[in-house]
């Protein structure tokens, strides 16, 4: 039976979506949550590269690689095609989180369960990978409507019990990041071990008076200034500055962030000019207080995160080889593995 | 028993310029001469820019030293936030609401205190 794979980039208005079912965390939350894209690096690796290495194992040659639209989770009339062009079994992976799964177990559990679809969840709920069946592919066409997460009473959902972590989180994201560099996952920091528990990406500079105290993570091209306190528990994306003086624990700050002097950045996560505080689940914009704000990059300015962005990072960050899908109504991309 | 009374001003934050002028002139005088205990709200603050922040280290650079005590309230999480990110909630008790303030050890005075709202603090020297 062919099997075909696809990886789903949330978009914004997804992202939300998600974070509906936490009633009680947007209650406890003052701001509207920003948005962190799936394809932010973690300790300077990509979680969509992760997926498809697993993908890649289960002997499938290319995967299809997609965005949600603004309003609908997938494009459904698109995947149902998946089913006209003789795709059996379909492996969709919504890129919402970080899953040390085995593919293959999932695949031989969905066969042995003969569900049309299975869903892979684990305690806290669905983890966003589902194998659909011709039949289930089928109904899609017929009904023109495909379900983000199944709902068909009678599946057997697989029950993942690895580690796994909502990496559109940012309580969770910090978590994979301290389990990152810990050894507590199988992620490993992208960079050289200076010392215990310390790695440094490619080009990083650090001023002689830096104290980086592990475990911590400098990304690739990062400029930490004089005088600043890095660590413990303390992720630095690649291409941020980080200005004299300010401390860090716990906490992540995502590519391309400038920080002023003197802050302290505690069980925080930052990402340009905002900042989401873990304890007190408040987002603070810290640009017109000149305290934080986007390092715009060299070739091409930051945008909001949509689908053709999809293609633009992908194609930069990987050096996949991709063709375009010329029938689909949004972008779709296919790469060879 | 002895009295001590408390001043509540309001933080001249998205304020015009002139109120904003008159309310930090205000400001700064109870924070230099009263003595009093002074508690700075912030509840009426969106967020803090840069000309805030400013305001409030000439706020904790006055009370330095003194025996003016400066309580703030951040009346929102985000200012809480700011407050901690600039350092400025370790030189300067923070609370949540003026309650938890007046609760504060060391402000509340049994209660007998007077309460001086920002509308009837008088300058001193000018009663």
């Amino acid at each position: 039976m062919e099997l075909g794979a696809v990886v789903v980039v949330p978009a914004r208005e997804d992202f939300m979506l998600t974070h509906e079912a936490q009633a009680h965390d947007l209650a406890a939350s003052e701001n509207s949550r920003p948005f962190y894209s799936s394809r932010m690096p973690i300790l300077g690796n990509d979680v969509l590269r992760s997926w498809t290495e697993r993908v890649r194992k289960l002997g499938v040659q290319s995967l299809w690689l997609t965005s949600n639209s603004p309003d609908e989770s997938v494009d459904r009339s698109a995947l149902a095609e998946f089913a006209r062009q003789g795709v059996e079994r379909l492996l969709v992976i919504q890129l919402k989180s970080y899953a040390e799964m085995d593919l293959a177990d999932l695949l031989r559990f969905h066969c042995e369960s003969r569900n049309p679809v299975t869903e892979a969840e684990d305690a806290r709920g669905p983890l966003g990978v589902c194998l659909r069946d011709y039949l289930a592919l089928h109904a899609t066409r017929q009904k023109s409507a495909f379900p983000s997460a199944p709902t068909d009473s009678g599946q057997i959902p697989y029950q993942f019990r690895g580690y796994a972590k909502r990496i559109l989180s940012a309580r969770e994201r910090q978590e994979l990041v301290g389990d990152g560099l810990t050894g507590a996952c199988a992620m490993r920091p992208l960079g050289t071990q200076i010392r215990n528990q310390v790695w440094v990406g490619e080009g990083a500079k650090l001023a002689d008076s830096v104290r980086v105290i592990g475990p911590t993570y400098i990304g690739a091209r990062t400029i930490v200034h004089a005088g600043a306190t890095i660590g413990p528990f303390v992720s630095v994306e690649h291409d941020c500055v980080v200005d004299c003086g300010t401390t860090m624990e716990r906490s992540t700050v995502l590519p391309y962030t400038y920080l002023a002097p003197g802050l302290l950045i505690r069980n925080e996560l930052v990402d340009g000019g905002v900042l989401e505080d873990l304890s007190w689940r408040a987002v603070a914009d810290l640009r017109p207080a000149g305290l934080g704000s986007r390092i715009q990059r060299r070739e091409s300015r930051r945008q909001a995160f949509h689908e053709s962005d999809v293609l633009s990072r992908a194609g930069r960050t990987s050096g996949w080889d991709f063709a375009r899908s010329s029938t689909a109504s949004q972008p779709w991309l296919r790469v060879q593995l | 028993m002895n009295t001590i009374p408390w001043i509540i001003l309001p933080f001249p934050c998205g304020s015009d310029l002139a109120d904003r002028r008159g309310l930090r002139k205000d400001l700064l005088i109870a924070l230099r001469v009263s003595g009093s205990p002074v508690i700075v709200d912030f509840s009426s603050c969106g967020t803090l820019n840069h000309a805030d922040i400013d305001l409030l280290l000439e706020c904790v650079a006055q009370a330095a030293g003194r025996d003016t005590k400066v309580l703030f309230v951040a009346g929102s999480r985000v200012n809480r936030v700011l407050l901690e990110v600039t350092r400025i909630s370790s030189l300067v008790p923070v609370f949540n609401s003026v309650r938890e303030a007046l609760a504060y050890p060391q402000i509340a005075v049994e209660n007998d205190a007077e309460v001086l709202p920002a509308s009837q603090f008088q300058k001193p020297g000018s009663a």
